[in-house]
């Protein structure tokens, strides 16, 4: 195809506007846009590859599968040595490790598309998982579910506030917040653990943590957001302005997009989400110690930014971070059944992070 | 009055417009108007209150004193999302576009076409960003709607700035620094749209310190010098060379060129 083009341009300053205007200086071109629009399936597949890369999630995506095949080939040859395939294994690390980080991914991914940070996110885990469980002992879990969410988003929303208002940066707004949090976290429940016992029925077992063998609860709930997720963020309106906001406010304001309202939104949706993996986390553990969540803030973010996510925000996509996810879990799942001690597996996720991340900044400037 | 202001039709007037920021008069006391199918200059060298002045126009920022007429209706505490019922873009130097997002997500940004529950058609805004570059205006070297604008070149890029406010039909068009960023071929091709735009009935407003680059293109000129309007001439009452006065020593400047002292 490259032959029917005129004279390929060599330098960025060749491409020009021309006006449709008859002056002889400008050159008006013959071949226009339309009859480069992909018609046939196969060119239609093509170009959505060509538009895909460099976006975050194709590439990561190719190496998280060559990562899984690796480790399902090392299952087949060593079953016993690599017990990966093991049922109980993929039970494990696929329907319960993977969706909780993966949700609190997108959380942290969404929120960073938009521009901001929430490194209290730990701390909101925390303290919501506790609402929950000490709502729902008190009164039922319906009321626990809808006090968690509450203040997850509430958290979250308060943290969106001071951001916006202030304009104080959200890296020590919401670092600030993640102490007083934890702080909280032990005032309200003291030092003991909150414990899950007489509000766990088995309505609420099924619904959130219901083994079904091959798969549980968590899996279903991760592709639920993970597709609600997906149309809020690359095809609702509202999702197009979190990028915008996030890519350039001042282009987004000119626009009159309110950066201050959609980076509330982006917060707000980042707090709900939280809020329900600490509901997963709870109902999974039957218990939640004040403080024991803090970790949660970084691989969240780490799996959002593995997954493509731009800490500068404009850019990231969902699948991403579910990959980005996916990928430190796997890996750490396959140094643990390489029986590599503890600090091998804080060593090897550390690199995958970093790695991941120069990985990324090398596929965006391949995007076009 | 009648015999100086033979401006074709009343688009948008401000009178005394002045802002102060804490005691720092940026503005004082401004008064001018935008006729329809107009292209205006607004010139004046750094410091001037040129981006102050667009800031004002389109809404961003409050103005300290003044009055803001639209079509000889005055407004009151005029902010950006009336500039946009209005029908007033701004396309400001380097942040028009988001290039980290596509041209159609881009052309269509805050006025996407959704389905009742707000879920972007993006076949239709594709195909409409496709045709858009194909009429509108044409830009060489794009290949698809699809493209990050972060992809294009400035040219490119201001062109789809371009394109987004005409397609929405937007009646009042203010450049900031539209050239600053062109090379030659594009900037001569875009003043030549902007002469284009004033035949759709698209006024403009082009700012700039390159007076050659106005001149050209412009039916009247403002200048601006440290806060205060200082001349405000026709095309065919004007020469580069009164501007380049007015730019460079204000009123004094004008004053010494007409005494023929410059």
């Amino acid at each position: 195809m490259p032959d029917t083009h005129e004279a390929p341009p060599t330098e960025r300053e060749q491409h020009v506007l021309t006006a449709p205007v008859s002056t002889t200086s400008i050159a008006t071109r013959s071949r226009t846009l339309s009859d480069s629009v992909p018609t046939t399936f196969g060119e239609r597949v093509r170009d959505s590859i060509r538009y895909t890369r460099g976006r975050g999630a194709l590439e990561i995506g190719i190496i998280f599968l060559a990562v899984l095949i690796g480790f399902i080939i090392a299952g087949l040859v060593a079953p016993n040595d690599f017990p990966f395939l093991a049922p109980s294994n993929l039970s494990g690390v696929i329907s319960q490790s993977i969706p909780v980080l993966a949700l609190l991914g997108i959380a942290a991914g969404i929120l960073m598309i938009a521009g901001e940070f929430d490194l209290s996110l730990g701390a909101n885990l925390g303290f919501s998982a506790i609402v929950f469980i000490r709502v729902s002992e008190e009164i039922g879990w319906g009321w626990g579910v809808a006090a968690a969410l509450g203040s997850g988003i509430g958290i979250a929303l308060v943290n969106g506030l001071i951001v916006v208002v202030t304009k104080i940066p959200s890296f020590i707004a919401t670092l600030g917040m993640g102490f007083f949090w934890v702080g909280a976290s032990f005032f309200v429940n003291g030092t003991a653990p909150a414990i899950l016992s007489g509000a766990k029925d088995d309505v609420l077992t099924t619904l959130f943590v219901g083994d079904f063998g091959v798969f549980r609860m968590q899996l279903v709930w991760l592709l639920i957001m993970g597709v609600v997720g997906w149309l809020f963020l690359h095809r609702h309106k509202l999702g197009n302005h979190i990028f915008a906001v996030g890519g350039n406010a001042q282009a987004a304001k000119a626009i009159s997009i309110n950066p201050g309202r959609v980076k509330l939104l982006a917060f707000g949706i980042f707090g709900g989400l939280v809020a329900f993996a600490a509901i997963l986390i709870a109902v999974r553990t039957n218990s939640m110690q004040p403080g024991s969540t803090v970790d949660y803030t970084l691989m969240a973010i780490a799996a959002a930014v593995v997954g493509g996510t731009s800490l500068l925000g404009g850019r990231g996509s969902i699948i991403g971070m579910i990959i980005g996810a996916a990928l430190i879990r796997i890996i750490e799942n396959g140094l643990i059944l390489a029986k590599a001690p503890g600090f091998y597996i804080q060593l090897f996720v550390g690199l995958i992070i970093v790695v991941a991340a120069i990985f990324n900044k090398l596929m965006e400037g391949k995007a076009s | 009055m009648t015999e100086t202001t033979a401006i074709t039709e009343e688009l948008l007037r401000v009178e005394g417009v002045t802002k102060r920021y804490g005691a720092n008069t940026v503005l004082d006391d401004v008064s001018f108007t935008i006729g329809r199918n107009e292209v205006v200059g607004l010139l004046g060298d750094n410091g001037a209150g040129k981006s102050t002045l667009v800031k004002i126009m389109s809404g961003v920022v409050p103005m300290t004193q003044g009055a803001y007429f639209w079509e000889g209706t005055r407004y009151d505490g005029i902010d950006r999302q009336k500039t946009e019922e209005l029908g007033v873009e701004t396309i400001f130097q380097d942040s028009a576009l988001v290039p980290q997002m596509s041209i159609t997500r881009n052309i269509f940004m805050g006025r996407e076409i959704t389905n009742p529950l707000g879920l972007m058609k993006m076949r239709e805004m594709d195909r409409i960003t496709t045709e858009i570059l194909d009429t509108v205006v044409t830009i060489e070297g794009i290949k698809s709607a699809k493209q990050l604008v972060g992809s294009l070149s400035g040219g490119q890029a201001q062109a789809v700035a371009i394109a987004r406010a005409v397609h929405f039909k937007r009646s009042l068009l203010i450049l900031d620094e539209p050239t600053s960023a062109l090379a030659v071929r594009a900037t001569e091709a875009l003043l030549a749209y902007l002469r284009q735009l004033k035949g759709e009935g698209v006024s403009s407003v082009l700012v700039t310190h390159n007076l050659h680059h106005a001149y050209e293109v412009c039916d009247r000129h403002i200048v601006m010098n440290h806060g205060r309007k200082i001349l405000d001439v026709r095309r065919e009452e004007t020469s580069v060379e009164e501007l380049t006065a007015a730019v460079v020593e204000g009123a004094v400047g004008v004053e010494r060129f007409r005494a023929g002292t410059f």
